[in-house]
Formats: structure tokens, C-alpha cells, sequence
């Protein structure tokens, strides 16, 4: 496309004035076609480097920053890391995170006895792993998350929780990304806690704050 | 180095929070001087200490007061009307007006004090681009505009009780809409073609929300006249999410996700414009790292928005290979953005005062690599369109806009540009140092579909310019997020090991960041114009008010004036050159 300038720091873009030759049609098009086939015959003779992934057979490799479903992470004797401090369900800005704080009758630590995540709701900003003090919920690069049910999109201690050896390396969004020993804190043991299931049967009511008419 | 000396307690030794003074913007001085001088010239009351010149106007005297500054002052560009909401006043609404003059460079503020169920005269007759503005603060607030021929609901729908900007307010209450609520869209025949007496019967035809050829959920109605449109009105609404309502209930950090889905299209570039405006109004100014950041994403940003634009623009011509071409480059665009932040579409790379972390260690090698790989596609779509007379034959003089009207209707970004009119937020007003980067505003003869197209295509390559130089400069190194506890979260290595910053983390999320009183207006140049963000500010975490003035919104209304007169292919034609975004356009 010609351009001029017309002034400093500003262009024109000068409209394509049409010859007689591409008027009469055809050699624009046959000029378009070598585009096309100029791609084809590259494509053709170089298929493993096509645009083009088959999914599910080949799936995206993400970076380790990747936002997907996120994870409660353990302790080295398998107890929750989460203190049930409440930062990320009052960092998140869909409010999905629902949890209820118990204590533990030996150590009189708390800890989370419900834990659910909303995953309809989420929006995957990743602002409760920031809010996090204690190291306790990661992301994952799980992106596969497709559901029947909408009580099946709440999920709760049960998926969360992974167990303590868990490999870290090939996760999502997570406070550091292996530069970081982390130091000792002032967490409990938290032993014994009762673990409990997502929160609705599959079968019961969805949401109730999802309006459906009168 | 002991454990102890590295993660030793270092106090904050910054300013402390200032979250009850009252918010001084930096040019406030000569701001003042400015509104002191236009309201000499028009006979209005002053409004000092803002960072614009404001004007406090009665409501009787609005529409003199506009015509004044619109043909004495040279402001002839209506940029926004929104309102702001303080109940406990006598004249609880604050309804604001934003000018611009193209002439000056300069930007004026009218505020209207109105009480509950006054009527303020409509601005019509002075500013066109007023229109959908003064529907969309009628909806949304329920100040009616005397005059105004069309004053329906815009945003809400027909059975929707209330206002639901107001204060008062219940965010929880859910409206059914059903059938029989709707009243039948009719719209009104166009008077050039009233009297034109054809042999063909008048069709009204119903495109949209959900038609392939809208790109999102937007309805026209159009009458047609055998293949001829002539009347057409929009209809909008359908992806109202409640930004601004939902951004008052939340913190200024959490509604960084909500930007994103402004104009999803370029996600970045509405953080960038979110957070600078929070940060004109908390006094802190980002990392030199992060600012280099922002702007090569934002550029990436806005070649991404050109190439979806494009690209779906000659899909509803028919070429669908353009397609192809160009959302390949778009996907290697969101893989750096992913690579960065872990999010494609969505990203909320960024936070207040920087970004959320660091780019990863090959962010430029990647950069550069994608430099390099752009300007083939766009050359490839070059080659395919614009010697092909089928193409020319489809865009050029279609659904034109004069310059003046595009002005009046408050047009921005390259739907002005291709109008002729140099206006570019990065020339007018830079930010992000783009001042010290060679590059030129392009433009166009025409503000038809041909022309859209031509400064789009122009544009990418300007960004790519851009980009060249930013990638050269290199990243300055430093750290990416502002080292102030009230403002940015302290280091993860920090919050666990030291109890100080663990009780700033802990003070950050729970009561938020909390600006000081006081309102500003921030702008950026997005992928379809001028973005602007207008907080106010109350001390507390939560944003009183937040105005985002979308782009889209002053263009999407002068459509139904556009195609009137074109046929029905010429519409959609037309409809993906505006590169009408619905997450903008209803938020």
C-alpha cells in the first residue's frame, strides 16, 4: 500500500487504485491462488510443522504458569497445608471458594473442614494462589474440566487434595517457581481430619442463588 | 549470608497510606488555570483540585453551555456522559460530560448537579454522539433527559425494575424477562427514502443477537426496501454484565479480572488502562521493567485486536483463507501472553502498581521471533485482497462516515483515523513512554469500510515498529512491581519467612488497597480508540465509582445511520470493519 506523510508522526494510507488488468479479474485471482497454493505445497511437504494440533490425541504444552484447576497441597505426613485463614476466598474476585474452619482436637490447630471451589464460577485469575500464605493452593496445567452435572463443578477436599510427594514441577500457577527453598512456618499438624466430599450429592438442587423463575 | 540476615525484618520505610487526604493530582495547578480561562470565556462555575478542567454547570444552562465550548472553544468531540451517585446530597446525581478538542489537545469536565427526578435538556441537538450516553445514564440511574426522542432502557432490559447503578440499589435482585415484556423493535424509516416510492413491499428483518455475521450478541433491526436498508436501529444489552456495579462491590485489585472482558479481543491493553488510572490516583507510578512490559504486550494487544478485525471482516466478505492466515499469528501471540501470565484470552497479567510476576527468562527471544514471523501474514492477506476487484468492489464506499460526523458521534481509534483524522491516545496524550518511540499515526481519506481496512493493516505494522524498538531497547532490569506494602503484595519469600510482611500481605487482602478521596480520569489508546477509566475514590477498598468509557459504544450507534441506504451484505460488510467488540460494548 503507498503511503505518504503527510505530517510529521502521521501517514496517509493511499487507496489502491485498480489496474485494467487486475479490473478484468483474473490475473487477481490467479495471483491470490499462488498465494494459497505456495501455503498448500508447504504444508504439503512439511506436515509436521502444521498449524495444527489434534486434539485430543496432541495436546498444547503450556508453560509452567499455566492457570488450570487448582490443587490443595500437603505436608510431608499428608495433613492440608491450608489453615483455613480464609485470604483466598476473600481475594477472589467470583467468589468461589467456600470454607469452613474446624480445629483440631490434639494440636488446636485449624484447619479447613470444607473447602469447595466453584469451578462454573471460577475465573481462573489466579488470585487465590497469590493471597496464600501458607503455600497451600496451587494451580495445575489441568485444563480438561468438562462436567455433567452443575453440582459436579463444586468441588471439594476430596479433588483438591493431593497427596504429599505430589510432583510440583510440571504445575500451573504457583507462588515461586523452583528458585525458593521455603523456610519452616507456624503450622500445625492438623492429624486426624475428617475429609469431606464435595459439598452437593450429584442429584440434589444446584445453586441456589441461580435464579429459574417463579 | 545467615538465613536470618537474608529474610531479616526490614520496615517499610515509604509513604504511609494516605487513604484519608484528599487525592492532589500532579497537574492540578495548571489545570485549575485552564478552567479558570474557559469558564471566564463560557460564564460557568469552577471546580479546582481536579485533574481536568471542570466546569460546574446548572442544569438549565447545559445545553448553551455545551454549544458554547462546542463552536467558541473548539471542543468538538463528545467524548463521555456517565453519572455518579451520592445519595446523602440534596442533589444526589453528578452528571458528567467529557469534551475534547481536536484543535487544542485538551480535555474539559462538566458536571451537572441534579436532583432525584429532575430532568436535565438532552444534548442532542449540540452533540449526536450524546444519544446512546444519555439512554445509557436514564437506564442505569434514572436521570431522564428532556428532549431526547428515543429514551428507552440500553443496557437492561424492558422488564428490569429500578436502576441499578444507584447506590440504593440491591445488586441481588433478579428481573425475568419474559416474551410479552419486549415491546416490537420497529425502527424508524429513514426521511430520505419516506417518500421514495418503490415496487417493492417493506420488509422488517431481524439480525441478531445470535447470527454468525454479528460476532457477538448484537441485534439490528433493519427495514428493507427491496435489497435497499432504509431504516435500521441497534439494539444492545444482550452481554450486560455489570462491570461498574460489580466493580463497586469489589476491591480495586479483583476487578482486574473483570477489564479483561472489556474488550477480550485485547485483554492487556484494558489492565494497563485499569491500573494506570488506579495508580494516577494512588500517586505511584509502575517499575520501568514493568512499564516496558505493558507496553510490548499492549502492542502485541492491539495486532491481535487488528487480526481477529481482519480477519473475521473478510470471513463475512467470503474469504475465508484470510482467516486462516491470520488467526495463526493471533494464537502465537496469546502463547507469549500465556507464557507470561498462564492465561490465553484472559490473562490479568497485571496488578496495581506492575505486573503479577516477572516474564519468563525467553520473553524477548519470543518477542522477536514473533516480530519476525508477523509481517508475513499480513503481506500474505495483502497479496490475497487488496488487488482482488471483488474485494474492492465489496468495501470501497461502503457504509462511509464523514469526518464531521464521526467527530460528532464521538468516534475514536482507527474508525476516526480512517475518517482522516489524526487522533491517536499515544500521540495526543502518551503514556508508557511511547513519546520516545518512533512511530506514525496512520490515516486514511474516506471513513469507508476500504479505509477501516487500509489503517488497520497500516497500523499493525506501525506496532510492529514499535515493538522493533521496544525489543531493542531491551528490558530494563529492576524489579516489576512497586516495592510499597499498601499497594502491592509483599514477595511470597517474604510473607512466609517474616512475620512484618506477612502482616502486610495479610492487611492487603483484607482491606485493599485504599486511595486516597478523590476521582481521576486515566486514557488509553485500545483497539478500537480511546479506553477511559473514571474512578472516585471514598478512602475505602472498594472503588466508589468506576466508569470505563468504551470505545465501541460511540461507534456501535452511528451504524444504524451508516448502512441506511446500503444493502444487507453492505451491513455486515461494514458491521466487522467497526470491529464491534460486546464485552465493551455492554459490559
Amino acid at each position: 500500500m503507498p503511503i505518504v506523510r503527510v505530517k510529521p508522526g502521521v501517514v496517509r494510507v493511499e487507496p489502491r487504485k485498480l489496474s485494467v488488468m487486475e479490473r478484468i479479474y483474473f490475473p487477481a485471482i490467479i495471483g491470490g491462488m499462488f498465494v494459497t497454493l505456495r501455503h498448500l505445497l508447504r504444508n504439503l511437504f512439511n506436515l509436521k510443522r502444521l498449524p495444527i494440533i489434534s486434539y485430543p490425541e496432541v495436546k498444547r504444552v503450556y508453560s509452567e504458569r499455566f492457570r488450570g484447576r487448582h490443587i490443595l497441597t500437603t505436608r510431608e505426613d499428608g495433613t492440608t497445608r491450608c489453615v483455613a485463614c480464609y485470604m483466598c476466598s476473600t481475594a477472589c474476585p467470583a467468589e468461589c471458594i467456600t470454607i469452613e474452619a474446624g480445629e483440631d482436637e490434639r494440636t488446636r490447630e485449624k484447619f479447613p473442614v470444607r473447602y469447595d471451589i466453584d469451578l462454573l464460577r471460577c475465573v481462573f485469575c489466579g488470585y487465590c494462589v497469590d493471597a496464600c500464605p501458607e503455600d497451600a493452593i496451587y494451580m495445575t496445567g489441568d485444563y480438561e474440566m468438562a462436567i455433567d452435572t452443575r453440582a459436579r463443578a463444586v468441588v471439594g477436599l476430596r479433588d483438591l487434595v493431593v497427596p504429599p510427594n505430589f510432583p510440583v514441577e510440571p504445575m500451573g500457577w504457583r507462588p515461586y517457581y523452583g528458585s525458593l527453598e521455603k523456610k519452616g512456618t507456624a503450622g500445625g499438624t492438623g492429624i486426624g481430619q475428617p475429609l469431606r466430599p464435595a459439598s452437593y450429592p450429584d442429584d440434589a438442587p444446584p445453586n441456589p442463588d441461580v435464579y429459574r423463575g417463579t | 549470608m545467615s538465613t536470618l540476615t537474608r529474610y531479616s525484618a526490614i520496615p517499610y520505610t515509604g509513604p504511609a497510606p494516605t487513604n484519608r487526604e484528599p487525592y492532589v493530582p500532579t497537574d492540578t495547578q495548571k489545570m485549575d488555570a485552564r478552567g479558570a480561562e474557559i469558564a471566564s470565556r463560557i460564564g460557568a462555575e469552577q471546580e479546582t483540585g481536579q485533574d481536568l478542567p471542570t466546569l460546574v454547570v446548572r442544569r438549565e444552562r447545559i445545553v448553551e453551555t455545551l454549544r458554547a465550548l462546542k463552536n467558541d472553544l473548539t471542543f468538538t468531540m463528545p467524548l463521555d456522559l456517565w453519572a455518579v451517585d451520592y445519595p446523602r446530597r440534596r442533589q444526589r446525581f453528578d452528571v458528567m460530560y467529557q469534551l475534547y478538542s481536536l484543535q487544542n489537545n485538551e480535555r474539559v469536565r462538566l458536571k451537572v448537579p441534579v436532583a432525584d427526578g429532575e430532568p436535565i435538556p438532552s444534548s442532542l441537538p449540540v452533540y449526536k454522539g450524546f444519544d446512546w450516553f444519555e439512554r445509557e445514564v436514564w437506564d442505569l440511574y434514572g436521570v431522564r433527559f428532556d428532549g431526547h426522542p428515543n429514551l428507552r432502557r440500553i443496557l437492561t432490559h424492558e422488564a428490569f425494575q429500578g436502576h441499578a447503578l444507584r447506590k440504593d440499589y440491591d445488586p441481588a435482585q433478579r428481573w425475568l424477562c419474559t416474551e410479552k415484556d419486549v415491546a416490537a423493535l420497529v425502527p424508524k424509516v429513514d426521511p430520505r427514502f419516506e417518500r421514495v416510492d418503490t415496487d417493492f413491499e417493506r420488509v422488517t428483518l431481524n439480525l441478531g443477537p445470535s447470527h454468525p455475521a454479528t460476532h457477538g450478541t448484537l441485534r439490528i433491526v433493519v427495514i428493507l426496501d427491496g435489497e435497499k436498508i432504509i431504516g435500521a436501529e441497534q439494539e444492545i444489552g444482550y452481554l450486560h454484565r455489570c462491570f461498574e456495579k460489580s466493580c463497586e462491590t469489589h476491591t480495586y485489585q479483583q476487578a482486574i479480572p473483570f477489564t479483561d472482558r472489556l474488550n477480550y479481543m485485547s485483554a492487556i491493553i484494558n489492565n494497563v488502562g485499569y491500573c494506570m488510572t488506579v495508580e494516577k490516583l494512588l500517586g505511584v507510578e509502575a517499575p520501568e521493567r514493568a512499564q516496558h512490559v505493558r507496553l510490548i504486550l499492549s502492542e502485541f494487544m492491539r495486532i491481535a485486536d487488528h487480526l481477529v478485525c481482519i480477519g473475521t471482516n473478510l470471513v463475512d466478505m467470503g474469504a475465508l483463507t484470510n482467516f486462516w492466515y491470520l488467526f495463526q499469528p493471533r494464537e502465537e501471540i496469546y502463547g507469549l501472553i500465556e507464557a507470561c501470565c498462564g492465561a490465553r484470552l484472559l490473562p490479568s497479567y497485571l496488578r496495581i502498581g506492575g505486573l503479577a510476576v516477572d516474564v519468563p527468562p525467553n520473553f524477548l527471544e519470543n518477542a522477536q521471533r514473533l516480530v519476525n514471523m508477523l509481517p508475513k501474514y499480513i503481506d500474505d492477506v495483502e497479496k490475497l485482497v487488496s488487488r482482488n476487484k471483488i474485494f474492492h468492489d465489496r468495501v470501497v464506499g461502503v457504509a462511509p462516515i464523514s469526518a464531521e460526523d464521526a467527530i460528532d458521534f464521538g468516534f475514536t481509534g482507527p474508525c476516526l483515523r480512517a475518517c482522516g483524522i489524526p487522533f491517536d491516545v499515544r500521540k495526543s496524550n502518551p503514556y508508557l513512554g511511547y513519546e520516545t518511540y518512533d512511530w506514525d499515526v496512520p490515516i486514511a481519506e474516506g471513513g469507508d469500510t476500504y479505509a477501516r481496512y487500509l489503517v488497520r493493516m497500516e497500523e499493525m505494522r506501525q506496532s510492529l515498529r514499535i515493538l522493533q524498538q521496544a525489543i531493542d531497547r531491551g528490558l530494563p532490569s529492576g524489579p516489576v512491581i512497586i516495592d510499597n506494602p499498601y499497594v502491592a503484595l509483599p514477595p511470597k519469600e517474604k510473607v512466609y519467612n517474616e512475620m512484618e510482611s506477612l502482616i502486610y500481605h495479610f492487611k492487603l487482602i483484607m482491606h485493599g488497597i485504599q486511595p486516597p478521596v478523590g476521582e481521576t480520569y486515566f486514557q488509553v489508546e485500545g483497539g478500537n480508540g480511546e479506553l477511559g477509566f473514571y474512578i472516585v475514590s471514598d478512602g475505602t477498598k472498594n472503588p466508589y465509582k468506576v466508569r470505563c468509557r468504551p470505545p465501541c459504544f460511540a461507534i456501535y450507534q452511528a451504524f444504524g445511520q451508516m448502512i441506511t441506504g446500503q444493502t444487507i451484505p453492505d451491513a455486515i460488510a461494514a458491521l466487522g470493519s467497526l470491529n464491534i467488540i460486546a464485552g465493551e460494548l455492554d459490559r
